[in-house]
């Protein structure tokens, strides 16, 4: 069995770069990159059906200002391989084009099973890339997984819904997005994975290896346009107390509540 | 002219609030010329087609059959194809439940157009709609807009009003015939495990909820004493339900429960979006160690330190 991650590196949401400057990659130093944390989910979820089936697992990375560090990571909690796609001139605003790139990718690599990814693609918030590559694919896919149970010949996998949760049975070749739940918990690195992860080799593919074109994966290509972006004001005055002594806090929080007639207690 | 077609949802045997938010806004932004609705599923309520009606639906497209008593992608991509076809529409919406999430992305793909996701306001410019979207956990707003002819969209759950007071009538339904093979059902439904809901929150009015900061089930012990101490309820964020801190019938949000306190203590929780769509409070407090956490956008009143050195003091200068 063949399982390919697809992860995303994203610039760590703990940076202090406000709104509109967090988007701006020039203002991110290379510490500041990991992988995005639902993309983890992933490698975790393929990790447990590598030991559980046998399976090889390759890390795949395109989104990201240096996506190989993103694929060490991965080498280095467990994954088999990791291949690495250019991504100069993406426009990563259009999941579509997302999509697009990785069905390309996966032609490449021709003989694969289970294609996992995180649930949430950053910088967007959206959850559009796995329910477009599995229709591009016209595969069998199960979004917002939270638990994969090994059955004879499929997947038992269990999947958030609002107020509760959802158990369905997919072959074992498809596509699957995974949450950040109990099960999907990522491994550490380990000792061992850092010095394979250090010794691998990890292939570039350029776009003209997978048949495609800076002009393919632009802003031109996309469906989807950014027309603006711009920093939120916040209109609400909340009440902040930053400085003091725990007790000193406490107490001018409560004065303030006392104040502004607000009751604690029913 | 705008010809929008919206995704009827059903939960608990009714129609999805959030469902009729979408309705709201959209009739707000567009009129309520060309809004109509697709119903899909199994045994479908003629109330179900007159609550959209009355909320503004002019005609509802339902398909009604055995293989779609549960949401599986497959047809349910085919169903709302049969009914793209029928309507023609501009634009095609559904509230950003996870079956929205899921659905409107696929038919995009089918449809060679893109999805907007998250969004939390539509406005037209010239013969573009704009989509509003907020990013880095809303600190900033995206405005997209979407080339192709026809757009999708899914919007934030709890972004929209309802109209407490619809008044339209019944609408036009056509019933859409659609046949199913087994292609179509490779995906399996097995059950559906509602979670437990044993402590009803909605009428709670002082609730004390933590989040993924509270950092260990232990640890949440000071939020029940808290809550004693005020005479309220506890709550808490997904992160601390999925790894067993708190029982799953006191999760807040988008998955859990909505409420609607005088007074909401908000502990460790950062304010994602998916929990603050399911906090309604008249007053907000935080404590929160982040100074840059959301949640004290959301907030009247904060604290930033440690929840576990502050809750405590709290706690006592109550007693």
């Amino acid at each position: 069995m063949k399982i390919i991650v697809f992860l995303e590196q994203i610039v760590n949401t703990q940076v202090k770069l406000y709104g509109v400057d967090y988007f701006d990659s020039s203002k991110a130093s290379e510490d500041d990159l990991i992988i995005n944390p639902t993309s983890k989910n992933a490698i975790e979820g393929a990790l447990k059906l590598k030991e559980a089936l046998g399976a090889e697992v390759t890390a795949v990375c395109m989104q990201g200002l240096k996506p190989i560090k993103a694929i060490r990571e991965a080498i280095a909690m467990g994954c088999d391989s990791g291949i690495e796609v250019a991504n100069d001139g993406l426009y990563n605003d259009d999941p579509l084009i997302i999509a697009k790139v990785y069905t390309k990718v996966l032609e490449k690599i021709g003989d694969y099973d289970l294609v996992l990814l995180g649930v949430e693609e950053q910088p967007t918030g959206a959850y559009a890339v796995s329910a477009m590559l599995a229709e591009l694919l016209n595969l069998p896919s199960v979004l917002y997984a939270e638990e994969v149970e090994i059955l004879d010949n499929s997947l038992k996998i269990t999947h958030i819904i609002e107020g509760g949760r959802k158990i369905v049975e997919m072959p074992m070749k498809g596509v699957i997005s995974c949450t950040d739940s109990q099960y999907f918990v990522p491994r550490y690195t380990s000792m061992r994975g850092i010095l394979t992860a250090k010794r691998a080799v990890i292939p570039k593919w350029e776009l003209s290896d997978i048949g495609l074109k800076t002009e393919d994966i632009s802003k031109d290509a996309a469906l989807i346009k950014e027309v603006s972006m711009s920093n939120i004001v916040i209109e609400k005055e909340t009440y902040i107390i930053k400085e003091g002594e725990p007790e000193e806090m406490v107490e001018e929080l409560l004065s303030k509540l006392k104040e502004d007639e607000v009751k604690l207690g029913v | 002219m705008m010809k929008t077609l919206v995704f009827g949802q059903v939960r608990d045997g009714k129609i999805e609030e959030n469902t009729l938010g979408v309705i709201n806004k959209i009739i707000e932004v567009f009129g309520s010329d060309e809004v109509n609705a697709a119903l899909i599923g199994h045994q479908l309520k003629s109330e179900w087609t007159e609550e959209l009606g009355k909320h503004g639906i002019k005609k509802a497209y339902t398909v009604d059959a055995p293989e779609l008593e549960f949401y599986l992608s497959k047809p349910y991509v085919k169903a709302m194809q049969e009914i793209i076809k029928k309507f023609n529409p501009t634009l095609v919406i559904a509230a950003g439940t996870v079956y929205g999430e899921d659905l409107l992305p696929r038919l995009a793909v089918l449809n060679s157009s893109s999805v907007a996701q998250k969004v939390t306001d539509l406005a037209m410019e010239g013969e573009d709609i704009l989509f509003h979207i907020p990013v880095r956990d809303d600190q900033a707003l995206k405005i997209i807009k979407i080339t192709s002819n026809i757009k999708f969209a899914t919007t934030r759950p709890g972004a929209f009003f309802i109209n407490e007071n619809p008044t339209g009538d019944k609408p036009e339904v056509e019933n859409v015939s659609v046949s199913f093979d087994e292609n179509d059902l490779v995906v399996k439904h097995i059950e559906i495990k509602k979670a437990e809901r044993t402590v009803n929150l909605k009428d709670a009015k002082i609730i004390v909820a933590g989040g993924r900061g509270v950092g260990g089930k232990d640890k949440f012990q000071i939020i029940r004493e808290l809550a004693e101490a005020l005479g309220g309820e506890i709550g808490a964020t997904r992160a601390c339900t999925d790894v067993n801190w708190v029982d799953e019938t006191y999760e807040i949000g988008q998955t859990g429960q909505s409420v609607s306190p005088d007074l909401y203590i908000a502990a460790g929780i950062s304010g994602a979006p998916q929990h603050m769509s399911g906090v309604k409070a008249k007053k907000l407090i935080a404590i929160n160690t982040d100074e840059g956490a959301p949640i004290f956008n959301f907030a009247d009143y904060g604290i930033v330190g440690d929840l576990h050195t502050i809750l405590p003091i709290l706690k006592e200068k109550l007693q």
